[in-house]
């Protein structure tokens, strides 16, 4: 059985931290597990943009415009991601 | 490259890293394009931290008529139709009614004379990359799509004129649309709701595609200079020395054809400069013999030198490469035996070693498209065509028996030499910055420079540039030597010297520091000197007159050099434009 993309072990989400990582090169990954768009000082518009292209070609999946302004924190991709079924 | 890979590119370079400044033109959110233009550019040029700019959205001329280029490296031009005409973009709503279209044209024939001239009037001042239009025209067209309307054609007439235009400009390169064509195919480059969304039109990977090309042309590797080809089975079908040279063939009665489109292809190589040696297990007799067939298509003279013996490859491969007098990265090794390319191989690890498919026309085909991008030059100078004739007469130099008294005297007294010195030419001069990026051995320093970083060495109002041609009864070598540096007062800087391996043994370096010092009317030349793994003749040039290994600042008073300097017997000519 594969685990949730929300399991802190699981590959997935070591996949979505990486895409983290690549976009806001200074957080720690401990940082990444619990940054949102209010915690993290640098997450702009184009960063927001720049996570969802990241995260769509990793995981394969479609984001839609109206949907990415709710993607404001690590835990907000889990959830989609979990939801899009990305993670199983 | 995919994007979470291009951000970690990014990463890379050092904070203190020097700057490539780059400006990226192009009338779309710049978003991927940027990114992937800074990450491809980090693998093309390691140690530098690109630094790309950006103008304002949807107004791609009007960036370009802004842009001051002082400061930036490289300019990158992105176009697409919408920069040509708004209504050609999905984003307006301009209208795409048949009474419209010839509006259009109008508009869009002004734009690009627009664009002509700004981006030739930039190219003058920064080396500069273009990419026309890559995205399919939206369908505001009456006719079918499968079909060509004559508004369409008119439009792709439009940009190709702008092509043609400016890919005569010297220091700017366009991408080829064929060959994007082949690494992005145009039905995965439009991204329809990025486009709406965001204003970046593009697909990911097509991003990629422009930017690694874009990149590419920026900062092009440097082109191999020889190619070394065996020939039973390669060169021709057929073995020489049981079909002899009437049994051998390269035509399509023979189901040969794809070895004489490689012939033909070496000849193109070496009319633009690229040096051809056979490598071949055979008897020289009957090379001379196939050589003489009145059919074939590479002449014996484009070859230079032909290694026809039983012995191994490698020791073939070691004798061309010295009378080449270039290092075996710079070099091409083919041969349809896998064996001999395994043994040259193990020989030469930097040398570029293929096995010639013989008999799979595809793969020789994809052979051919691969030798043309390895060898590839942007322009071709006259050097390019003298340099098979110039190392010929190099290697009767060098036949010269040393020991013999007088002999290199001899040789040069009555080689009737002239040596033209042009100081200050045009500041373009291709040759002079290709000369300084490509010579390894004689080379002061082995700093390479950019194209902008050559342009502001020598705006400098102290600064000055010395190209150096050469002929004598064996030839004319054309341009090979420059120095660029700086005078003050009775003291010369040189701060970059470098002259090509097909001119040594001649005393034109001895010649060179003579001018200096007689046109400046210099009493010490001070010499911007690194050592360097592969500058040893320079070394030995600078030591003689210093009677030590030379240090870096190196001073060479003229005492010094009158002391020392060997007769020589150049009739000398010399320009100087101030």
């Amino acid at each position: 059985m594969s685990e949730s993309i929300s399991s802190r072990q699981s590959p997935e989400n070591e996949r979505l931290i990486r895409c983290f990582a690549s976009v806001f090169p200074s957080l720690s990954r401990e940082e990444i597990l619990t940054v949102s768009s209010d915690s993290a000082g640098n997450w702009d518009s184009l960063s927001t943009v720049t996570l969802a292209a990241v995260v769509q070609e990793e995981f394969n999946v479609e984001i839609e415009p109206e949907m990415i302004p709710e993607l404001n924190s690590f835990a907000a991709f889990q959830n989609y991601l979990e939801r899009a079924g990305a993670g199983k | 490259m995919k994007l979470i890979e291009a951000l970690e590119l990014l990463k890379r370079p050092a904070a203190d890293a020097p700057r490539l400044e780059v400006f990226l033109a192009c009338g779309f959110t710049p978003l991927h394009v940027q990114t992937f233009l800074a990450a491809h550019l980090i693998a093309a040029v390691p140690g530098k931290r690109p630094h790309i700019k950006t103008g304002l959205f949807g107004d791609l001329a009007g960036n370009l008529e802004r842009l001051d280029p002082s400061g930036i490296e490289a300019l990158a031009v992105v176009i697409e139709w919408g920069d040509i005409d708004a209504r050609l973009s999905v984003r307006s709503l301009g209208g795409w009614r048949p009474a419209q279209m010839a509006a259009i044209l109008e508009s869009a024939d002004q734009t690009v004379a627009r664009l002509r001239k700004a981006i030739e009037a930039l190219s003058s001042r920064v080396p500069a990359v273009v990419s026309l239009p890559t995205l399919p025209l939206p369908p505001l067209f009456s006719a079918r799509r499968s079909e060509l309307s004559p508004v369409e054609a008119h439009l792709h007439r439009t940009v190709a004129s702008l092509a043609e235009s400016l890919s005569r400009q010297p220091g700017l390169r366009i991408v080829n649309a064929q060959f994007l064509n082949e690494i992005s195919p145009s039905s995965a480059r439009y991204d329809v709701k990025s486009d709406v969304a965001t204003g970046f039109p593009y697909t990911l990977s097509h991003a990629s595609a422009i930017a690694a090309v874009v990149a590419g042309l920026m900062h092009p590797p440097s082109p191999k200079k020889g190619l070394i080809t065996d020939l039973d089975d390669t060169l021709w079908s057929g073995i020489l020395g049981e079909d002899g040279a009437d049994g051998i063939s390269w035509h399509l009665d023979h189901h040969s054809h794809m070895h004489g489109m490689y012939q033909q292809m070496l000849g193109a190589l070496a009319g633009a400069g690229v040096l051809l040696a056979v490598a071949s297990k055979n008897d020289s007799g009957a090379v001379d013999r196939a050589f003489e067939r009145e059919d074939i298509l590479l002449s014996k003279s484009d070859i230079f030198p032909i290694e026809a013996h039983w012995s191994a490859k490698s020791e073939s491969v070691e004798r061309i490469l010295k009378t080449w007098n270039v290092g075996a990265d710079s070099v091409v090794f083919i041969d349809d035996s896998p064996m001999e390319v395994a043994e040259v191989k193990a020989a030469f690890p930097q040398m570029e070693c293929v096995v010639f498919p013989k008999g799979d026309d595809a793969a020789i085909w994809a052979l051919v498209r691969r030798l043309r991008h390895l060898f590839g030059k942007s322009v071709l100078t006259e050097e390019d065509t003298l340099r098979l004739g110039s190392i010929r007469a190099a290697g009767a130099l060098r036949d010269l028996d040393p020991s013999a008294p007088g002999s290199a005297d001899d040789f040069l007294k009555t080689a009737e030499a002239h040596i033209i010195f042009d100081m200050n030419p045009a500041k373009d001069d291709l040759r002079a910055f290709e000369l300084v990026n490509k010579t390894n051995q004689f080379n002061l320093n082995g700093k390479r420079f950019s194209e902008a970083e050559w342009r502001s060495l020598l705006s400098d109002p102290e600064s000055f540039l010395l190209t150096v041609a050469y002929k004598d009864k064996y030839g004319f070598l054309g341009k090979i030597a420059v120095i660029a540096g700086k005078t003050q007062r009775r003291k010369v800087h040189v701060q970059a010297w470098v002259m090509s391996c097909r001119a040594f043994s001649r005393r034109i370096e001895h010649q060179c520091v003579q001018y200096l010092f007689e046109s400046f009317a210099a009493d010490e030349i001070v010499f911007d000197y690194l050592a360097t793994p592969r500058n040893g003749p320079l070394q030995e040039f600078l030591g003689e007159y210093l009677a030590a290994p030379p240090a870096p600042n190196a001073s060479l008073s003229k005492d010094q050099f009158l002391a020392k300097v060997p007769e020589l017997f150049h009739q000398v000519e010399g320009a100087v434009n101030v």
